[in-house]
């Protein structure tokens, strides 16, 4: 069993409302993860990944001020909670474990080859 | 500037549907950012064109909105739950609802009626292709009031040829009118003239034939596929010829005006399918145009190829071609009618009108007619009436439920406690008026079934021909009329019953007195107010047409038979039918006095200076006047020698001419306007009625005459005897005259008083509204009593325990009742005099309206209103008040 779940894309928005920290909100995250990964988001997957991150409890939300350019809809900030960073731990640490696992060989072959 | 930066709305609505609400306004607020960011890159269309996309993909789980949870699941529950009260409700208070069920269904029946009537006519002429493209041309002349449906013969050709916006254009000329005969037998039928156009401009099915070339050669014919089974039986009728005799049979079913004249052979080149359409033109046969410049040569018919004067002759149908649209043949009839009709004095500002089609029925009144049909005044006039009902009725269902307010204020004071808004009370009490209107609706359906066959009975329809069919389109009409009326007939009490406070109610209900009622009081008064006045007037207008009935025409119309002479020589006739055992004379006519038809003259005193005098003409032969019993008092009858210079006038012709005494006439010599032979008065006959009793009050100058070939009517005085069996004798005899034609008989007081049949409908359509608006005025104060009698039960426990009477507390219970009606009385008995007096002075032959009228309306609507709340009074007042006390 697995102890956290965390998909790829999951993971993603994860780090990157952690490198925002204090800043992540739904335009901010989009705009982060386009410019650095150089792929396309779209506000509803986005959206929809940042809603299923709160369920399981790995982000947290507050709503921020409303400003003029959002015709006066407050911006969602979200926050990395303790549980959210023991599942990035989690999922980094596993990669590691199976990354250290991999024989050179293979690797090297690969490659090659 | 803020609708251009603003995103697409339609979506933006959309998404805020479907969007979870606790998510809605961030996501809002990150796509409004986005957006506006985009703007300033790429562009408005850009922006939008992503904006859409993201929204799209914004639809997904997790993001849309649960449909069940949240708000939907209480309503759908709620809803039902409005049901099952609503149901409870209306059997718990069986009176109030049967009161509001069927006070609501007699008047939906009546909005139904109409519906279905109005259904009837807009399917007519809807089977042509280029329905949307046809149009009849109208002539209005500048001193007329209404156009004509009718127009100059060369209209249509000058239409076709000189405006290219039209594709086609064809006319339809009245003139064929009389027997079609094949090998022996004949038949009766009217019709058209009709061009090869015909068929291009409309899509009259043919059952046999080819649409193409049937009206191409001269003395060709369409007939009628019913007029093709009477006539060839179960022979093919296509390529047969047959002989057409015309005797001028008008196509509006009236009689005509020529005696027989045969027009030769005709091929039957078609058969027009009649039972697959429905037409406003309603035609047995059509001729072929081509036929037309023969029957000029023979001098048969008049003809008029060029003749811009005489509007009234043919009818114009255009068709436009798909470019062109009724404002470019508006420009061309004025421009038409412009120079056609510059250098006639006379018609100068003659204007010719496009009226399209789909237009024509239902459509405004016209003039000369192609055939009969409502206008849509009469629609407006009858829908009127008929809401005045419907509304009289939701007026009983909103004072009902407003006044019963107090019975389920505890229920609304539980729902308001137990989490209600005001929103979910209004939607119960509408929910429950649309379910009241539905099964209104329902009964409705079943009372229709009583009222049509009545509607078309009536006199009338054998002229406009109403079938009123129900098809889907009219269930759907009448389910969104009863919905329409469940939300009219119960806004108001929804919001004034939703208004209440929760705690007020549910603690102070006891103490509660009923309020004043002045609103349900005003109205009550109204609806009395509308059925006297109505009552009033149906007995005005049965008075009325008692009178007629009962009118003197100064002649003996008993014991007299008409019979048509249907083209046959009169003095062959007279012989005959002489010799038929039980008749004592027989007459000759052209037409029969006072059934609608007559002719006119311009008569004065051969030299005098004074004007012509317009008079009627009759041409009778001298056996007329005796027949009838029309006394001479001056002179002598005419003579039997048929000279058709000598006539007869009646007393009030005498007195026009000038002679206070009629025997001072006889012998003068009269000079009649367009004749240069002048005529010699021989005897002067007492008036009598020549016209129809709403035609005239005063008798009119009349002068009769006698000329053979004008003869179309043997009037028959015969013994009194068994009508059945002197008709069949009269039918053996007619066999020996004529083997064609059926014998065409009526009796001359059963015309006279067919004269009155049309009075007889009006008198039922508003004796029958008089009858519904107090029925319902009636349902609605029953309602009110007995929901007061009801309220007031304590009270009256108390009262009679206290040594009251039972006169006493009927009193008390209907003295609020009471003063309603008389107030009604009051306003409604003057209101109805001034109004009905408007109409009757116009009237002629008209009775007194007295107040005597008046008061026996009063008097139905007082003893109806007192036997109504009588009823309830009494039942209440003679209860054993331990009943009622111990109720507690």
């Amino acid at each position: 069993m697995k102890k956290y779940q965390l998909g790829e894309f999951e993971e993603i928005v994860m780090l990157t409302v952690g490198i925002l920290h204090l800043e992540a909100y739904g335009v901010s995250i989009k705009k982060e993860i386009e410019t650095r990964l150089s792929r396309k988001v779209s506000v509803g997957a986005l959206q929809s990944a940042l809603i299923r991150l709160e369920d399981k409890g790995y982000l947290k939300s507050r709503e921020g001020d409303a400003t003029e350019e959002r015709a006066g809809r407050p911006k969602k900030y979200f926050q990395i909670t303790a549980l959210g960073k023991k599942a990035m731990e989690y999922s980094k640490s596993t990669r590691n474990e199976l990354w250290d696992a991999i024989p050179k060989m293979a690797l090297s072959l690969k490659i090659a080859g | 500037m803020k609708g251009k930066k603003d995103p697409p709305q339609l979506l933006l609505k959309f998404f805020r549907w479907f969007c979870h609400p606790k998510l809605r306004s961030s996501i809002e607020g990150d796509l409004t950012e986005l957006y506006n960011e985009r703007l300033e890159e790429i562009g408005k269309r850009k922006a939008d064109w992503k904006f859409s996309i993201d929204v799209l993909l914004l639809f997904r789980p997790g993001i849309i909105r649960p449909s069940e949870g949240y708000q939907q699941i209480n309503q759908y529950g709620m809803f039902k739950n409005y049901f099952k009260v609503g149901i409870r409700n209306i059997l718990k208070y069986k009176v109030f609802s049967f009161i509001n069920i069927f006070g609501l269904a007699v008047a939906m029946s009546v909005c139904m009626l109409i519906i279905l009537m109005l259904a009837d006519q807009k399917s007519y002429d809807q089977f042509h292709e280029k329905k949307d493209r046809i149009y009849r041309v109208l002539t209005k002349i500048k001193t007329s009031l209404k156009p004509n449906a009718s127009s100059p013969f060369p209209l249509a050709q000058a239409i076709r040829s000189e405006y290219p916006i039209t594709e086609s254009a064809t006319q339809l000329t009245p003139g064929p009118g009389g027997d079609v005969m094949y090998k022996e037998k004949s038949v009766e039928m009217r019709g058209f003239f009709a061009d090869q156009d015909f068929f291009n401009v409309f899509s009259f099915p043919l059952k046999a034939g080819n649409k193409k070339n049937a009206l191409a050669s001269p003395h060709s014919m369409i007939i009628t596929s019913n007029m093709a089974d009477r006539l060839f039986k179960n022979e093919d009728p296509i390529g047969k010829t047959v002989d057409f005799t015309n005797r001028g049979l008008n196509h509006l079913m009236g009689d005509g005006e020529s005696s027989a004249s045969p027009w030769g052979s005709f091929t039957i080149t078609g058969v027009v399918d009649d039972g697959a359409f429905k037409s406003h033109i309603k035609f047995d046969l059509l001729i072929s145009a081509s036929t037309m410049p023969a029957l000029y040569t023979e001098e048969k018919i008049l003809n008029r190829t060029d003749d811009w004067q005489q509007y009234s002759y043919t009818y114009t149908y255009v068709l436009l071609n798909s470019k062109s649209n009724d404002n470019d043949l508006k420009d061309a009839l004025n421009d038409l009618a412009q120079r056609k009709y510059k250098d006639f004095e006379k018609l100068k500002g003659l204007t010719l009108i496009a009226q399209s089609l789909p237009d024509i029925t239902p459509g405004i009144f016209v003039g000369n007619p192609i055939s009969f049909s409502l206008p849509i005044e009469v629609y407006y006039l009858l829908s009127v009436l008929a809401l005045a009902i419907m509304i009289s009725a939701g007026v009983n269902y909103t004072n009902l439920s407003t006044a019963r307010a107090l019975t389920r204020a505890k229920e609304i004071g539980v729902r308001k406690i137990t989490g209600a808004r005001r929103r979910d009370l209004v939607y119960q009490f509408l929910s429950e008026s649309v379910m009241i209107s539905f099964l209104a609706l329902m009964l409705a359906m079943v009372l229709m079934n009583f009222i049509k066959p009545a509607f078309k009975g009536f006199w009338v329809n054998q002229f406009l021909h109403f079938e009123l069919d129900q098809n889907l389109y009219v269930y759907l009409a009448f389910a969104v009329f009863a919905l329409l009326v469940g939300i009219f007939a119960g806004t108001y009490p929804a919001f004034l019953l939703s208004k209440y406070q929760p705690l007020q109610v549910i603690r102070k209900r006891e103490n509660e007195k009923p309020n004043k009622w002045g609103t349900q009081k005003f109205l009550s008064t109204s609806q009395f107010v509308i059925s006297l006045f109505f009552i009033t007037t149906s007995i005005l207008l049965y008075n009325q047409f008692r009178h007629h009935l009962a009118i003197d025409y100064g002649l003996d119309s008993k014991h007299v038979v008409n019979i048509k002479l249907q083209g046959n020589d009169y003095d062959k006739v007279a012989n005959e039918l002489v010799k038929t055992p039980g008749v004592i004379n027989v007459s000759a006519s052209d037409y029969l006095p006072a059934t609608g038809t007559q002719n006119g003259a311009s008569l004065k005193i051969a030299g005098s200076e004074k004007d012509f005098i317009q008079h009627t003409v009759l041409q009778a032969n001298n056996l007329f006047t005796e027949n009838l019993d029309i006394r001479i008092i001056a002179g002598k009858n005419l003579p039997s020698s048929q000279n058709s210079k000598y006539i007869l006038v009646n007393r009030s012709a005498a007195r026009r001419l000038g002679f206070e005494n009629p025997s001072d006439i006889i012998g003068q010599l009269i000079e009649r306007s367009g004749s240069s032979e002048n005529l010699e008065v021989i005897g002067v006959m007492e008036n009598f009625r020549f016209r129809m009793p709403s035609e005239q009050e005063e008798i009119a100058p009349l002068m009769i005459s006698d000329k053979p070939s004008a003869y179309r009517y043997a009037n028959i005085r015969f013994v009194a005897t068994d009508r059945a069996e002197f008709v069949s004798r009269l039918d053996e005899a007619w066999k020996q005259i004529d083997t064609s034609h059926p014998l065409s008989y009526k009796f001359y007081d059963d015309q006279l008083a067919e004269n009155n049949q049309g009075f007889v409908d009006i008198v039922s359509i508003i004796g029958f509204i008089a009858f519904l608006a107090i029925t319902i005025a009636c349902l609605g104060m029953l309602g009110m009593a007995t929901y007061s009698v009801e309220r007031r039960t304590k009270e009256i426990g108390v009262r009679k325990v206290l040594g009251a009477g039972d006169n006493t507390i009927a009193l008390l219970l209907s003295k609020s009742f009471l003063r309603v009606l008389t107030v009604s009385v009051f306003i409604g008995a003057p209101l109805s005099y001034f109004v009905n007096n408007l109409w009757l002075q116009r009237f002629p032959n008209r009775v007194d309206f007295g107040w005597g009228t008046i008061l026996t309306g009063a008097f139905i609507l007082l003893s109806l209103g007192l036997i109504t709340i009588g009823s309830q009074a009494f039942r209440a007042s003679r209860n054993n008040p331990v009943d009622s006390l111990r109720m507690e």
